[in-house]
């Protein structure tokens, strides 16, 4: 019994503050993946509506999605598709950690409290991913930047 | 014997006691608050890179092929959108960066303090992300209203 109480002293506990805290962060989590979810599956249904027209609005405005074009698109397709299952499986992760986080602390359920913890990472696992892939298309914009500065010296 | 009341205000003070960050929960919170570190510091190099970009890339003038003249580079609405970009993203990421450091530092000292901090950096964080997304759909439902109410003038004349 003293070993259990010496225990829980010792754990790091969620207090008062900590559990209003997560629930106004679970709160508006769940706004933003709710939103999340059906801009996402707008933006599928008006690819899946407008795609050819699209991709050739694209190829108006830049020559390598013209080449693409020519192709049938197949690659930018499968390259959007993939963006688009990435970012719903990541809002689709905000939505769990939202839910499972306020359902644990609700019902004091510590399985469903840490649940919500392991999507969250999942979450920032994932857009991490997206912001080191951002970051690498900036320094290419920013090598291409220099490379037409030389070209134009 | 008198049954002692408890209010659900003190029941759900209890409830949150029962929560622990055990070891398990502990380190995914450490590796959530590792990966919010990675993407706020690529988001911040990000900036960096795109205010290079739009001050560097100076308008070029070119001549075409119809003896006119294209520009190519950055421009003055360029240079400010860029800013205005990169001074929302910046001011938004700087509250994840602020709970990953927070959660982090919280989870290694076993410091309640600092997990709460954090949690209160993630959401702000998340606050700030969803005014910012109810703004925007303001703005997108007033386009709407403006493009439907043109073209509906245009359909009646």
């Amino acid at each position: 019994m003293e070993n259990l109480q010496e225990q829980s002293l010792l754990q790091m506990n969620l207090d008062y503050d900590g559990g209003h805290i997560l629930h106004e962060t679970a709160r508006w989590s769940r706004f933003l993946s709710i939103v999340g979810i059906v801009g996402i599956s707008l933006m599928v249904l008006v690819f899946a509506l407008a795609g050819t027209a699209l991709i050739a609005g694209l190829s108006a405005l830049a020559p390598s999605v013209a080449s693409l074009a020519g192709t049938g698109g197949a690659i930018l397709i499968l390259v959007l598709l993939i963006v688009f299952a990435a970012l719903g499986f990541m809002v689709f992760m905000l939505y769990r950690f939202s839910v499972l986080t306020r359902r644990g602390i609700d019902r004091q359920d510590q399985a469903a409290f840490t649940e919500g913890i392991k999507c969250l990472k999942i979450y920032f696992i994932v857009s991490g991913i997206f912001a080191i892939l951002g970051l690498l298309g900036n320094l290419s914009s920013l090598i291409n930047l220099f490379l037409i500065n030389r070209i134009h010296i | 014997m008198e049954e002692q009341q408890i209010s659900p205000v003190s029941q759900d003070l209890d409830n949150f006691f029962n929560i622990t960050f055990d070891t398990a929960t502990r380190t995914l919170l450490r590796q959530a608050a590792v990966w919010a570190k990675i993407a706020t510091i690529c988001a911040f190099i990000g900036y960096g890179v795109t205010l290079v970009v739009a001050f560097i890339g100076r308008p070029h003038y070119t001549l075409q092929s119809d003896e006119s003249f294209a520009t190519t580079g950055a421009t003055g609405a360029g240079i400010f959108g860029a800013i205005i970009t990169v001074a929302i993203g910046a001011f938004i990421n700087y509250f994840l960066y602020r709970f990953a450091v927070s959660a982090i530092r919280g989870v290694d000292a076993m410091d309640s303090v600092s997990a709460n901090e954090g949690f209160n950096s993630l959401r702000t964080y998340f606050k700030i992300l969803g005014i910012c997304i109810i703004i925007g759909l303001c703005f997108l439902a007033l386009a709407s209203l403006v493009f439907f109410a043109g073209m509906g003038s245009s359909v009646r004349y």
